[in-house]
């Protein structure tokens, strides 16, 4: 695998200078810019994939490929302050390569048909290309610092995205609650960046490895805190704000004004998965921070309550939007108990069949057309019966159920049970993982129900409203829209991301096949990074980065075989019970939904304070916005602002202005009478001297002729006496 | 025998009559005459000095320079005179203010 900048660099490039082209010509081609953005997605999905069957081929010898510049060096004697910029790709990288480039390409395809009568067509694809642009810039990131700017550039295009449809009320809000949302936690993700520059004056990925490797960041205290805890903690924040973790979930649900399309690819495949990403590329600073308890507490509350949030809602878009807040929990949970690669697993599942929800959730939102308000539809108490009118739209949208909800040889289950075995483990070694352990399988049972219950809704029963459902045209074989949502579907089984049921997968090693999730993603070990060499950036082939050994916790390799045997029990257990609870909730929402046996009615008035709480989100919007905003924020912000308008500005300010206006009129004195006197003065005599000169020169010649005279006359009178 | 007092005689009253009517006189063109007869004057007094005290050719020379230049000035002084008259058609000296501040 040699890779020159020619194998790399495109992937970033096609998509940006697809927006950079864009951003000009989209107003008056506004074809073309749709067809140059998806063009160049598709462009860098083929460069992502060769890099990924590169990969994919030769796993054994589990390359990094670790190449840098560098960006400015201001050392100064033997202070070193240099900072590199670059690329890192290993297998992970490589995976999300080529998951956010397919994901994208068909979310692009399938936004031509979406967003093909909207009055700002184009506009949707220059956002989209930069956006793209940027989470793979941020994907193949060496170092933190860029990590970071790419980052924010996300939460810009975001913020755009979200309010694109900038007349519709609440969309601006939406928008600018969630970059300020995200904002709380990237200035942690900053504080961290600083921290662990402080300790290794880098921050690239690799440095931070070989650094924990070489125990730097032991013994150093901040705050009463190791320093690597510190900092895990700060990074983790970053994640939390932007993978809309408890307590910064507010702003996702909101982010569902925008398109679905942007939906689909921001708030749910991609954007929301950097964080995820992030903390797996940190995960030994995490593990060494000891911080992956709080992780996984966080990660299961997050998945539970986004769960049961996600049961009372009647908005479409808003099912979706709170599962996909509990889907990132069970992310995070996966980094909690240290399962590596089922949560990355999980994100990369998640990625494709929410992406697929989502394009499905506006497959049927763009048909339902009201025409009494010219508004398209969003509400399930409206739909029902949809599934003989889009019946395309209902068999991708069941494939992702399926896979969602957890049900065996779809990939949900595959990337869902694997972290939930794993969390289970971790409960039997030691019992406080037992909360998050049963948060995520509480959680997994009302993911089942919840997302059942929009199925039923939608597409099962009797058309609730009746005029709607005539006016819906029947779904018609239109390629940009089924095609992704087929192709997406199909990605939803479990084999493509699992072996077969006897454990054979695709990739060889010695004779034997393997599952390619286990064997390529690897958690880094640290130790293996000590002897790092950097590679220049440079336009020729270079030999291939260093490798290293596989890791030590996957259950498949180098563990002593009893342990391995308790592991695999442990996974087996926690197979069979999240196969019970799938399926128990899928058959609650059937009897609440599908045969009508059991009343939802009577939960929601036997629990009636319970649902309001559900149904205003824990009050946590309100809890934000009345005490954190009203009663600390804005009190904090009237003090400093008083301190600013009524102290400072009033004493200090205003009294340098009476010193000022006294120095000013003695100053004012001092130069009319003395400077501006002393100068008129000179003026005046000179011209009172010369009234008198002036009378002499008269102008007359022979005037002068007597004057010469009357001189010389007087000089020889001198010179004689 | 004619005595050098009679010459610087002759010669101051040459030069007080030029001066009289440099002063006097408001016609340009009398007021170069008055400036020929101290000329005159003055080359008298080089003749005069130059046969009476050291007897050689000094203050010849310097008297025929001198009625050079008197050509010359007469010249360049007519020559101005009529510029003058052409614009102002008058020579009278009073007239002559155009370099007056």
């Amino acid at each position: 695998m040699d890779y020159t900048i020619w194998n790399v660099a495109p992937i970033v490039l096609l998509p940006f200078f697809a927006f950079a082209i864009n951003a000009f010509i989209v107003k008056r081609f506004t074809s073309l810019a749709v067809f140059i953005s998806c063009g160049s997605i598709l462009g860098s999905f083929f460069f992502a994939a060769k890099i990924f069957f590169d990969f994919l081929n030769k796993f054994s010898e589990n390359y990094y490929i670790h190449k840098t510049f560098t960006w400015f060096d201001l050392s100064y004697g033997d202070m070193p302050f240099k900072m590199d910029m670059g690329i890192y790709i290993d297998s992970m990288t490589a995976t999300m390569l080529f998951m956010v480039t397919g994901v994208a390409f068909l979310i692009h395809i399938f936004s031509t048909y979406y967003m093909h009568d909207d009055k700002r067509y184009g506009r949707f694809f220059v956002y989209m290309s930069l956006f793209t642009s940027a989470m793979l810039a941020l994907v193949l990131s060496e170092n933190l610092i860029s990590v970071f700017i790419f980052w924010e550039l996300m939460g810009f295009c975001s913020y755009s995205l979200i309010g694109f449809y900038y007349e519709k009320e609440g969309a601006g809000n939406a928008s600018m609650k969630a970059f300020m949302t995200t904002r709380v936690g990237d200035v942690f993700f900053l504080f961290g960046i600083i921290a662990i520059w402080s300790v290794i004056g880098s921050v690239s990925f690799v440095d931070i490895y070989a650094a924990l490797g070489a125990g730097k960041f032991d013994g150093l205290f901040a705050l009463g805190m190791p320093l690597a805890t510190l900092a895990a903690i700060c990074v983790f924040l970053g994640t939390v704000g932007k993978s809309a973790q408890f307590p910064l979930q507010v702003w996702l649900p909101d982010a569902m004004f925008g398109p679905t399309p942007c939906s689909a690819l921001i708030h749910a495949a991609t954007m929301v998965a950097a964080g995820v990403y992030l903390s797996l590329r940190c995960y030994p600073l995490m593990e060494a921070g000891q911080i992956t308890y709080a992780i996984s507490v966080i990660g299961g509350i997050t998945a539970f309550g986004a769960a049961t949030i996600a049961l009372v809602q009647t908005d479409i878009k808003a099912v979706l939007a709170y599962s996909t807040i509990s889907q990132l929990g069970y992310m995070v949970l996966g980094v909690g108990v240290g399962s590596y690669n089922a949560a990355f697993m999980h994100l990369i599942t998640h990625a494709v069949f929410k992406a697929c929800l989502f394009l499905s959730a506006g497959s049927v939102i763009h048909s339902l057309h009201d025409h009494h308000t010219h508004a398209h539809v969003q509400e399930m108490p409206r739909m029902g019966g949809l599934r003989h009118k889009m019946p395309f739209t209902f068999f991708a949208m069941l494939c992702c159920t399926l896979a969602i909800a957890g049900i065996p040889f779809f990939s949900g289950f595959v990337s869902k049970d694997r972290i939930l075995g794993d969390a289970l483990l971790m409960a039997f070694a030691d019992k406080w993982y037992w909360i998050p352990t049963l948060l995520g399988f509480a959680g997994a049972f009302l993911t089942a129900f919840y997302m059942f219950r929009m199925m039923f809704l939608t597409f099962f029963g009797e058309p609730r409203d009746k005029e709607l459902y005539e006016h819906t045209k029947k779904e018609t074989l239109s390629w940009n829209r089924n095609v992704p949502l087929l192709i997406l579907s199909l990605f939803t089984l479990g084999v493509f991301y699992a072996g077969s049921l006897t454990g054979q997968g695709f990739v060889k090693v010695a004779g034997e096949k393997y599952e390619w999730f286990k064997t390529l993603i690897v958690k880094p070990d640290v130790t293996q990074f000590a002897t790092r060499v950097s590679q220049p950036f440079s336009f020729k082939p270079t030999p291939s980065g260093l490798t290293f050994e596989k890791s030590k916790y996957d259950s498949s390799y180098g563990l002593p075989e009893e342990e391995a045997h308790h592991i695999h029990h442990v996974h087996h257990i926690g197979a069979l019970v999240s196969i019970v609870i799938a399926f128990g909730g899928v058959f609650v929402a059937m009897m609440m939904y599908l045969w009508r046996k059991w009343n939802p009615g009577f939960w929601v008035n036997t629990f009636s304070r319970w649902y309001r709480a559900l149904q205003n989100k824990y009050y946590m919007d309100d809890f934000y916005l009345k005490v954190v905003i009203q009663k600390g924020l804005l009190k904090i912000n009237n003090t400093l602002a008083y301190i600013d308008m009524g102290l400072y500005d009033r004493y200090v300010v205003d009294g340098m202005e009476f010193v000022n206006r006294v120095m000013f009129t003695i100053s004012k004195n001092f130069d009319d009478a003395i400077v501006d006197g002393g100068v008129d003065f000179t003026g005046k005599s000179v011209k009172a001297f010369n009234v008198i000169l002036r009378t002499i020169q008269s102008g007359k010649i022979q005037v002068y002729f007597i004057m010469i005279v009357l001189v010389l006359t007087g000089y020889i009178l001198k010179l004689s006496l | 025998m004619v005595s050098l007092s009679s010459y610087l005689f002759i010669s101051f009253a040459l030069f007080v009559s030029g001066l009289a009517v440099m002063i006097a006189r408001k016609n340009i063109i009398a007021i170069l005459l008055g400036i020929e007869l101290i000329l005159n004057s003055a080359a008298l007094n080089f003749a005069a000095y130059t046969r009476f005290v050291n007897q050689n050719l000094d203050g010849h020379l310097m008297s025929l320079f001198i009625i050079v230049i008197a050509a010359a000035e007469a010249a360049v002084g007519l020559a101005i005179v009529i510029r003058f008259f052409q614009i102002k058609e008058t020579i009278h000296i009073d007239d002559a203010t155009q370099l007056q501040a």
